[in-house]
């Protein structure tokens, strides 16, 4: 099957394609001075892609990294990927970010048990513990860096210590050594989003319709959380 | 030859198909959401967008008797607006014409606004003056071609719609304000309160509301909470006949300027009826014709966007793919 796969989620855009599972393009646009830059990237580099795969008329599937990840970014790549859908009639599958991460994690450490981070910013993480093919073995969650660390022994004693990678592994490397969980240092590519993983989980993933590409937000806008606080409007 | 239209620059989800200056269909999605935050919140707003996109599409095409095969273009909403809202459609609308690589035509939403004057029917030729007031824009354009126009005046504060919105809240009403404020003022008496009638010594074109409100912020204190309700179909009145009359006097003033063959209204003030009302008696007065755009192609419709890009330049694909969104920037269009 001729795959084409991306994601937005992270700052990076992030676009792959392959073919029998077979790699035959990748592609990554990091931010600009820290501006993603996905918007004007993304279709472009998909342009790309398909282009590697033969043209749009020859890409079987369309996979998107759904989340969780920044919201607006979620967006751009959940909106492209249903809008190549419709219009094309290319199947579309929507895949974890995390689970993709998890995947890469895994094929480039050898561990069966892996913590893939994203920077949720304000602080916090998004996560999940998953095992070294990209399948989750628990909930995804947002939370910071106390009770991530509190997380991460909880499943140490559920196993052997995960593995634990990614933007948000980068961000709270330092609370995480002081915890005793070791992560590679910032430059390290365990810790970026490979477009191939995304192409990876969504060749074998079900088949599903355009109903269920969702969006994984994890989070409730913040007007949403005052208002059940306040009981009333801001 | 059926063009593709996607607007989502604020709260409302909307698509249409049209063949030239005819409407095949328009779909519009309020999101009713948000009148339980008072306001239209961004985030939320982009939610309900990347929801509703692909399912008003898909509705538009069906009441226009098409699908994509048939499309020869996608045109969108460029900006300005609520930029995590811009980029739903606009992702959308490029992902739409890249597989079948057809042109991609950006639009600018205020000219869209002005744009849907020249729809069918009885398609109005500029040169004309069109009044723009909306929730996020008040200006008055000298439409003097079907490519752009040029601003005369515009609100150096709040915009008409806004200063409405924040009037019906003041007043208890639910958001959007601008139907309940009019229908609340219809049993009211415009002249029982006081209201500033701002910028009228300023000899320009240019508009401003925030004093009116300072001064619906003021009565309603003096008033206290049970006085304001008791009084608020008064102060509903009121307020909307200091809006309506600054926005007349300053079309009335741009008349005097220079003479105009035809007058428009676009925005969604503009399907305010005493508004509505008050043009025509001044276009009237000087035997002006006034176009009255249907209530539903004043307020943001995606239409109007098919209606501009008729008249923009379309990036050919691949060119389009990098193009990107923006919040604020230029306007009018040359
Ligand atoms: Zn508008």
């Amino acid at each position: 099957m001729k795959v084409l796969g991306f994601d937005t989620a992270t700052d990076d855009t992030v676009v792959a394609a392959s073919d029998g599972g077979r790699p035959v393009f990748e592609g990554t646009v990091p931010p600009n001075e820290g501006r993603p830059l996905h918007s004007q990237a993304l279709l472009a580099m998909a342009g790309e892609a398909a282009d590697a795969l033969g043209g749009w008329e020859e890409v079987g599937r369309i996979v998107v990294g759904a989340g969780p990840g920044t919201f607006t970014g979620i967006r751009i790549g959940v909106a492209t990927a249903a809008g190549l859908a419709a219009s094309s009639g290319i199947t579309v599958v929507g895949v974890s970010t995390l689970s993709a991460l998890a995947l890469g994690i895994g094929e480039l450490t050898g561990a069966d048990r892996v913590m893939p981070l994203v920077d949720a910013r304000r602080g916090e993480v998004f996560g999940c513990l998953h095992d070294g093919e990209g399948r989750p073995i628990g909930e995804s969650f947002v939370c910071g860096p106390e009770e991530l660390v509190e997380r991460l022994s909880d499943a140490d004693r559920a196993g052997p210590v995960p593995v634990v990678a990614g933007s948000g592994a980068v961000r709270f490397r330092d609370e995480l050594l002081r915890a005793g969980l070791e992560t590679e240092p910032a430059g390290s590519s365990v810790h970026r989003l490979a477009g191939r993983s995304i192409c990876e989980l969504g060749a074998t993933a079900e088949r599903t319709g355009t109903e269920t590409l969702k969006p994984l937000y994890l989070r409730v806008p913040d007007a949403q959380l005052w208002l059940e606080r306040d009981g009333k409007t801001n | 030859m059926p063009l593709l239209a996607i607007e989502t620059s604020c709260d409302d989800t909307c698509a249409a198909v049209l063949d030239g200056p005819t409407v095949l269909s328009n779909v519009i999605s309020s999101q009713a959401d948000h009148e339980r935050y008072g306001g239209v919140v961004p985030e939320v707003a982009s939610r309900h967008h990347l929801e509703l996109a692909i399912p008003v599409v898909e509705a538009a095409l069906s009441d226009a008797g098409a699908g994509f095969d048939d499309l020869e273009a996608v045109a969108v909403t460029a900006g300005p607006g609520l930029i995590g809202a811009l980029l739903v459609g606009l992702s959308t609308a490029k992902a739409i014409a890249a597989p079948r690589r057809l042109p991609l035509i950006p639009v600018d939403h205020l000219r869209g606004h002005v744009a849907a004057n020249f729809l069918e029917p009885e398609p109005l030729e500029p040169p004309f003056l069109c009044l723009v007031a909306s929730g996020g824009h008040t200006f008055l354009a000298a439409v003097r071609d079907h490519g752009g126009f040029e601003v005369l005046g515009e609100t150096l504060d709040d915009a008409a719609g806004e200063a409405i919105d924040k009037a019906a809240r003041m007043l208890g009403l639910g958001f959007p304000g601008g139907p309940e404020l009019e229908r609340l003022a219809a049993d009211g008496d415009p002249d029982a309160f006081t209201f500033p009638v701002a910028m009228s010594r300023d000899p320009g074109l240019d508009f401003s509301f925030s004093g009116l409100k300072t001064a619906l912020v003021y009565i309603c204190r003096d008033l206290g909470e049970a006085g304001t309700a008791e009084r608020a179909a008064d102060l509903a009145a009121g307020f909307q006949a200091a809006v309506v009359g600054q926005l007349t006097t300053k079309l009335r003033r741009a008349l005097d300027q220079e003479p105009w063959p035809a007058v428009a209204l676009g925005g969604g003030v503009a399907a305010n009826g005493p508004l509505r009302r008050a043009v025509a008696q001044l276009c009237a007065e000087r035997s002006l014709p006034f176009k009255e755009v249907s209530r539903e192609l004043c307020t943001d419709n995606a239409a109007m966007i098919g209606s501009a890009a008729r008249f923009t330049e379309p990036i050919a694909y691949p060119d389009y793919l990098r193009f990107d969104a923006f919040a604020t920037g230029p306007r009018g269009g040359g």
